[in-house]
C-alpha cells in the first residue's frame, strides 16, 4: 500500500446516526440536522465539547426554501463558535461532505469533526422538481420547459442503448434496492417488488418511470470523523477513510457521451490512487454507488470500475450484486429504498458501510466478509463525482 | 442492529394543515439574465436561421453552444463558423409530465442531437450538440431505439415569428432519404 | 480581431426570467408546535437549559441537549431599536415604525417586535408588554403578537 506523504493525521469515522427518511417531517431542518447529530456523537460516546470543526452539506437553498442553509443549519449540526463550512455539490453533496471532513482531519487542522448531511424537500410546492427547473440554463434549456427527470431518462436511454440493456435489465436494480430496506429501519420506499410492478408503474418520462426513481424525502444523516490519535482512544473498530476522490465535470451534458460517467471514472482512480487499490473490481468488498434513478446504480458500478464498461446489468441478473453475492451493493437498500433527503441520503451511504465494515448492520449485514467499501455520489448536471473508500 | 434509534417525526399532509404554527410563503425574485458574448451571437444566429459555433484554435473543435472559450484548451475561441445544423440523434426519450410534474395532454418527445461538426479530438465522447424538441418521430421509435443515430435537421420557424430563442428551431425533424 | 467581444450592453440579448414556486409550507417543528399553541393562548415561550433561560423557544441546547420549554413572563424591557422609515421597497412609510430586540431580565437572546411607541419616546430599559390579537384570530404564528407597548405607569 502506497501511503499518502502529504497528510498529517489518518482519518477514521468513529459514529454515525440517521434520522427516519420520510415524505415529510415534522421538524424543522436543524431540528432534524440536531437529531442525526447528536445520534452520531451519542454511538461514538462524544459530546458537542469534544468536536473541533463542523462540516455541512445541504443541497439547494430552493428546498428548503431557506437561503443560507449552511448558517441556518449552524446551531443544529453544533456549529456556533466553531470553524464551521457548508459545502454543496448537488446530489454530490452527501459524499462530498465526508471528503471535505477528511481533509479538515487529514490537515491536522481539527482532530474531531461532525460531518452533517440534511434536506427537507416537502417545503417546496406543489412539488419539489418545479424548484429543480432553475438548475437549468435560462438561456439554452430552460425555454423547452424541461423537466429535472429529462436528463436522467436521456441518459439512461443511452445506456440502454449503448449496453443493449432492456428495461427489465436495469428495473432489477430497483427491486433489489428497495427489498433490502426492509431492513433498513429509517427506509421510506422499502417494498417487496418485481420487475414487473417496476414496469408497470406510471410513466414519467420513458424510459424512466415511478418505481425507478428514488423518493422525496425529508431527513438528516451524520457522521463522526476523528484523527488516528482520537480515533484509537474512543473505539476498538474504528473505520478508517483510506481514499477520497472530487471531480466537476463541465455543465456542457449534451456536448458528451452519456453512456458512461466520466466524471465517477477520474474521481474513483483519485480514491483508488490514494488508497492503494489497484484493481477495485477485485479488493472491494462492498459498495454504495449512488442510486437516485435505477439506471444509475449501474451507470457508478461501471464508472467506479467495479465492473467491465455494460458489463453491470449482466452481473446483476447473475445476483453477484445482492447482500449474499460476490460484491453487495446498496446493502442499506440506498436512495431509492430508504429515501432520498439530496445530501442526508449519501451521509446515509456512508453510515451504511460504516456499519457494514463495523459488523453492526444486522439483518442488513452482506455474507461476505469485509474489508474494504467505496461509496460515491453525483450530482449537478452529470457532473460531480465525490468518492470515498473506506477500510478496517 | 444499527442505527438503533432513527429520531424523526412523520407527518401526513392533511395533518400538516392542523397544526398550529405553519407559515406558507410564496416567493418570487426576477432575473434579467444576459446572455452574455458568445450566445448573444448564437442567439441573432438563430433569428437568421442559422447555426452558429465557435472553433477553438487549438483543438480545432467546433464548440456548439459556443462559449468564448474552450474549457480543455483553456483559451479563447476566436472564430465563428456556421455548422450544417444536420446531425444524429444521439439519446431521446418521451416526456409525459411538465416542469412542476404536471401530466401533459400530449407527450413530448426530447432529445439530444449531436451536430455534424469536430469535437474534441476524435469527438466521440465530447462533440457539439443542442438538446431539443424532436418532431416527425413516434414514441415507437424512441422506445424501440430506431431514433438513435437517426439523421436530422432543425424545423425553422418562420422567420417574422423568431425572435432569438432557442425557439426559433421549432423542433429537429428527420431527414428525408 | 483575436479577442473577439461585444463592447456595448445593447450588443449583449437579455433574457427575462424569474424564480418562483408556488409556495413553500414550513413545518413548524418539535418545540415550534407547542410554541404556537402557547402563542394561541396568550402565551411566550422559552428554553431551559441547565440554568440558562433562552428566548426565543428551540428544542435543543446550545450544548446539543434536549431543552425543557417555559413559560416566560415579562416584564419584557427595549435591550435595543431601530426607527423604520422605508419599507422594503425604498417607500416611505406613512409614520415611523419601531422595532425592538425584547428582553426579560435574567434571560439570554430575545424577541424581535414591533414596538407601538412614539419614535422621540423610545428608549432603552423602557418597559413593554405585548399585546396579542384578539384569541379567534391566531394561528400561532409570532404576528399573534401585534406589537409591543410601553407598560403604563399607574
Amino acid at each position: 500500500m502506497k501511503p499518502n506523504i502529504f497528510v498529517k493525521d489518518k482519518v477514521a469515522i468513529v459514529g454515525a446516526g440517521l434520522t427516519l427518511f420520510r415524505r415529510r417531517l415534522l421538524e424543522t431542518p436543524r431540528e432534524l440536522a440536531w437529531e442525526a447529530a447528536r445520534e452520531a456523537l451519542n454511538s461514538a460516546g462524544l459530546t458537542l465539547k469534544d468536536i473541533d470543526c463542523i462540516v455541512v452539506g445541504s443541497a439547494p437553498d430552493a428546498f428548503d426554501g431557506i437561503h443560507m442553509k449552511g448558517e441556518y443549519l449552524a446551531d443544529g449540526s453544533g456549529g456556533f463558535n466553531k470553524p464551521l463550512v457548508r459545502v454543496f455539490v448537488g446530489g454530490g453533496t452527501g459524499v462530498m461532505v465526508p471528503a471535505v471532513a477528511w481533509w479538515h482531519v487529514a490537515s491536522g487542522l481539527c482532530k474531531t469533526v461532525l460531518a452533517v448531511g440534511e434536506e427537507k424537500m416537502s417545503h417546496a410546492y406543489p412539488h419539489p422538481q418545479g424548484v429543480f427547473a432553475y438548475i437549468w440554463d435560462p438561456i439554452l434549456e430552460r425555454p423547452l420547459g424541461p423537466n429535472l427527470i429529462w436528463i436522467f431518462a436521456l441518459e439512461m436511454r443511452r445506456y440502454m442503448h449503448v449496453c443493449k440493456a432492456s428495461k427489465e435489465d436495469i428495473a432489477l436494480v430497483s427491486v433489489k434496492n428497495k427489498r433490502n430496506a426492509l431492513d433498513h429501519p429509517a427506509a421510506q420506499a422499502a417494498a417487496n417488488i418485481t420487475v414487473d410492478d417496476v414496469l408497470k408503474s406510471e410513466v414519467l418520462v420513458w424510459p424512466v418511470q415511478l418505481l425507478d426513481i428514488s423518493p422525496v424525502s425529508d431527513g438528516a444523516a451524520a457522521l463522526v470523523l476523528a484523527s488516528e490519535s482520537v480515533a484509537r482512544r474512543v473505539t476498538d473498530t474504528p473505520v478508517w477513510v483510506e481514499g477520497i476522490g472530487v471531480t466537476t465535470d463541465n455543465t456542457h451534458w449534451f456536448n458528451r457521451d452519456l453512456a458512461y460517467p466520466r466524471y465517477l471514472e477520474y474521481a474513483a482512480r483519485m480514491a483508488y490512487k490514494m488508497a492503494g487499490i489497484e484493481r477495485p473490481w477485485k479488493e472491494i468488498d462492498v459498495a454504495e454507488p449512488y442510486d437516485p434513478f435505477d439506471y444509475k446504480e449501474l451507470h457508478h458500478i461501471e464508472g467506479l470500475m467495479l465492473a467491465r464498461r455494460c458489463e453491470a446489468p449482466k452481473l446483476l441478473r447473475e445476483g453477484y450484486f445482492d447482500r449474499s453475492g460476490e460484491l453487495p451493493t446498496s446493502p442499506s437498500g440506498g436512495l431509492l429504498g430508504v429515501g432520498n433527503p439530496i445530501a442526508a441520503a449519501g451521509v446515509m451511504k456512508v453510515a451504511e458501510l460504516f456499519w457494514q465494515l463495523r459488523y453492526e448492520a444486522g439483518a442488513r449485514q452482506v455474507k461476505k466478509p469485509v474489508h474494504k467499501a467505496v461509496a460515491n455520489a453525483w450530482g449537478d448536471l452529470m457532473q460531480v463525482g465525490t468518492v470515498v473508500v473506506l477500510s478496517t | 442492529m444499527k442505527p438503533e434509534r432513527t429520531p424523526g417525526r412523520y407527518i401526513r399532509e392533511e395533518d400538516l394543515r392542523r397544526l398550529p404554527g405553519v407559515i406558507e410563503y410564496k416567493p418570487v425574485a426576477r432575473y434579467s439574465y444576459s446572455a452574455g458574448q458568445a450566445l448573444s451571437e448564437f442567439l441573432r444566429g438563430l433569428k437568421e436561421g442559422r447555426i452558429l459555433g465557435k472553433l477553438c484554435p487549438s483543438c480545432r473543435r467546433v464548440l456548439v453552444p459556443p462559449r468564448v472559450y474552450c474549457e480543455f484548451c483553456f483559451i479563447h475561441t476566436t472564430e465563428w463558423v456556421e455548422v450544417p445544423g444536420t446531425g444524429v440523434v444521439e439519446t431521446a426519450v418521451v416526456s409525459y409530465i411538465g416542469t412542476a410534474r404536471e401530466r401533459l395532454e400530449k407527450p413530448e418527445i426530447i432529445g439530444v442531437i449531436r451536430l455534424d461538426a469536430p469535437g474534441y479530438r476524435e469527438g466521440s465522447f465530447d462533440f457539439a450538440g443542442l438538446f431539443h424538441r424532436l418532431c416527425g418521430v413516434t414514441e415507437d421509435d424512441v422506445k424501440s431505439g430506431r431514433v438513435i443515430g437517426m439523421r436530422v435537421r432543425p424545423r425553422w420557424r418562420p422567420p417574422e415569428e423568431r425572435r432569438g430563442s432557442m425557439l426559433d428551431i421549432e423542433c429537429f425533424e428527420p431527414v428525408q432519404p | 480581431m483575436s479577442l473577439w467581444k461585444k463592447s456595448r450592453v445593447v450588443d449583449v440579448i437579455h433574457v427575462e426570467g424569474r424564480m418562483e414556486t408556488e409556495k413553500y409550507v414550513y413545518t413548524p417543528g418539535l418545540a415550534g408546535v407547542k410554541v404556537a399553541e402557547a402563542l394561541i393562548e396568550g402565551k411566550i415561550m422559552g428554553v431551559r437549559c441547565g440554568g440558562e433561560l433562552y428566548i426565543p423557544a428551540k428544542t435543543y441546547c446550545p450544548d446539543h441537549s434536549e431543552g425543557e420549554l417555559v413559560e416566560v413572563r415579562g416584564p419584557w424591557v427595549i435591550k435595543s431599536y431601530t426607527i423604520v422609515y422605508e419599507d422594503m421597497y425604498g417607500e416611505k412609510l406613512d409614520k415611523p415604525v419601531v422595532v425592538a430586540l425584547l428582553g426579560i431580565e435574567g434571560a439570554r437572546g430575545g424577541l424581535i417586535h414591533y414596538v407601538d411607541v412614539d419614535p422621540d419616546k423610545v428608549r432603552i430599559g423602557l418597559k413593554v408588554e405585548p399585546v396579542f390579537k384578539p384569541r379567534e384570530e391566531r394561528r400561532g404564528l409570532i404576528t399573534d403578537i401585534m406589537f409591543f407597548k410601553p407598560v403604563e405607569h399607574s
